[in-house]
């Protein structure tokens, strides 16, 4: 069983498995509902991960649940009731779905000019041409950043992601590191806004008042330290796994350029199946029961979503990649009151980005002899090499 | 039909809505108002769709 499903919890994986993980959470789910493993207890049905992401009093998202280098509780995910309301009240109303549909002509223009700067070539690297420079130009304009900063958000946050070292304490020592730097990064740009504000988040927050209190210039930095981390990566991983499955099975990409409108329903589809975020963890503060075990206060529990998002007592034909699957409860976004503050933003964009490849560069395909190489933690498509024949002008 | 959400469930997730405009609506934070209380059969369906698609299984139709 181990051997199975090795590669969620540490930071060796193996690449095979990150292309298709599918199969290793059947059979966790299967046979080990409650897998201890790597010091982590790894939970695989629907029903256990969204009882554990409804319970935020029994499997706590805080610090010593999540440690991504920062020193401080990131807001809103790290901090419980009551006052995690106070800032979801602040933050919601800014990602909502309305809110996020004024930037839809922008983001529009931006995956056109992507495309654009590789058509004429008949070949792009997609990930480093599309699904990197989308969300993190998007990002980078919502909090009113210079595109010049670009780079330096790339590193910040592949130094998090994906620290690399030779083992857990340099690992983390790494992600400390730039830690500092991120928090550094934003204190000047609040000392900068604070002396003149602009149109932007950050002077937004600046300005802002929970329950008559100005945010201090950590509830900033801390909010927007979990921006960085949680904004980034995920959309361009999203794409990534999106668009590789596509061009792998090319029946289901002509049925999207055939029939532009599957696209919102397409995403959701991909989302559940490809699931991202394999896992998010949590620490248990009680001791509790799951599925039968009991789980001790203080363990580290990792809610498989991936494995949710495939359970058969929640979909029908789990295994099956429907894109017209009517009823989708898929937990990609996670669930309870720590549910993906970005989702809207992020359904966006991809909906946006696969209409236009579609309309754009409908026959793309994975180049010949080239292999798409896979990595976990947050799982993408880290190398997606494709090869098209340009149809429409933009 | 009688189409009902549960307030304290519901987190926002948005799905409801989009899904089934003409019978869930957002509130400023984008949490789940439900426009018709009492559906009939032309919207019915749209009011499953937004059941169907709530993760956080908010919602009641029926």
């Amino acid at each position: 069983m181990a051997e199975m499903v090795s590669g969620f919890g540490g930071t060796d994986f193996d690449p095979e498995m990150a292309a298709a993980p599918q199969a290793s959470y059947r059979a966790m789910q299967e046979h080990a509902p409650v897998l201890r493993m790597d010091g982590l207890v790894m939970i695989s049905r629907h029903d256990d991960v969204m009882h554990a992401l409804r319970h935020p009093e029994l499997f706590s998202s805080n610090m010593d649940a999540i440690d991504i280098g920062n020193i401080r509780p990131l807001i809103p995910l790290q901090i419980d009731p009551p006052d995690h309301v106070k800032f979801r009240r602040l933050l919601d109303p800014l990602f909502s779905p309305k809110e996020v549909a004024k930037l839809e002509p922008e983001v529009r223009r931006l995956v056109n000019e992507l495309i654009d700067d590789f058509e004429a070539s008949g070949e792009c690297e997609f990930s480093d041409q599309f699904a990197i420079p989308l969300p993190c130009t998007v990002f980078l304009a919502l909090l009113g950043l210079p595109l010049d900063d670009l780079d330096l958000f790339l590193r910040f946050k592949n130094a998090i992601i994906r620290p690399g070292g030779s083992d857990g304490d340099e690992a983390r020592s790494i992600q400390r590191a730039a830690g500092q730097e991120i928090y550094a990064y934003f204190q000047s740009v609040v000392d900068a806004r604070r002396a003149e504000p602009r149109d932007d988040l950050i002077s937004g927050f600046i300005a802002a008042e929970v329950d008559g209190t100005r945010l201090s210039d950590n509830d900033i930095l801390d909010i927007c330290y979990l921006f960085l981390l949680a904004g980034l990566d995920t959309v361009t991983a999203s794409l990534t796994c999106a668009v590789a499955y596509l061009a792998r099975h090319p029946d289901r990409r002509d049925a999207i350029t055939a029939h532009l409108a599957l696209v919102p329903a397409a995403v959701e589809e991909l989302l559940r199946w490809e699931s991202i975020v394999p896992g998010v963890p949590r620490v248990a503060m009680n001791d509790v029961e799951i599925s039968g075990e009991t789980v001790r206060a203080g363990e580290s529990v990792m809610c498989m979503i991936g494995a949710a998002n495939i359970d058969p007592s929640e979909f029908p034909d789990a295994d099956v990649v429907d894109l017209e699957r009517t009823a989708n409860r898929h937990l990609a976004f996670g669930g309870g009151l720590h549910r993906c503050l970005g989702s809207h933003l992020a359904r966006l964009e991809m909906r946006v980005a696969l209409e236009e490849l579609h309309r754009r560069l409908p026959d793309y395909a994975i180049k010949a002899g080239e292999t798409p190489r896979y990595t976990m933690g947050i799982r993408a498509v880290e190398y997606l090499p494709l090869v098209f024949a340009p149809v429409t002008a933009p | 039909v009688r189409v009902t959400v549960d307030a304290e469930t519901c987190t926002g997730h948005g799905r409801c809505y989009v899904l089934a405009p003409d019978v869930f609506a957002p509130d400023d934070y984008g949490h789940c108002i439900v426009i018709h209380e009492e559906v009939g059969d032309d919207l019915a369906m749209q009011a499953r769709a937004g059941a169907d698609n709530c993760p956080e299984r908010a919602i009641t139709v029926g």
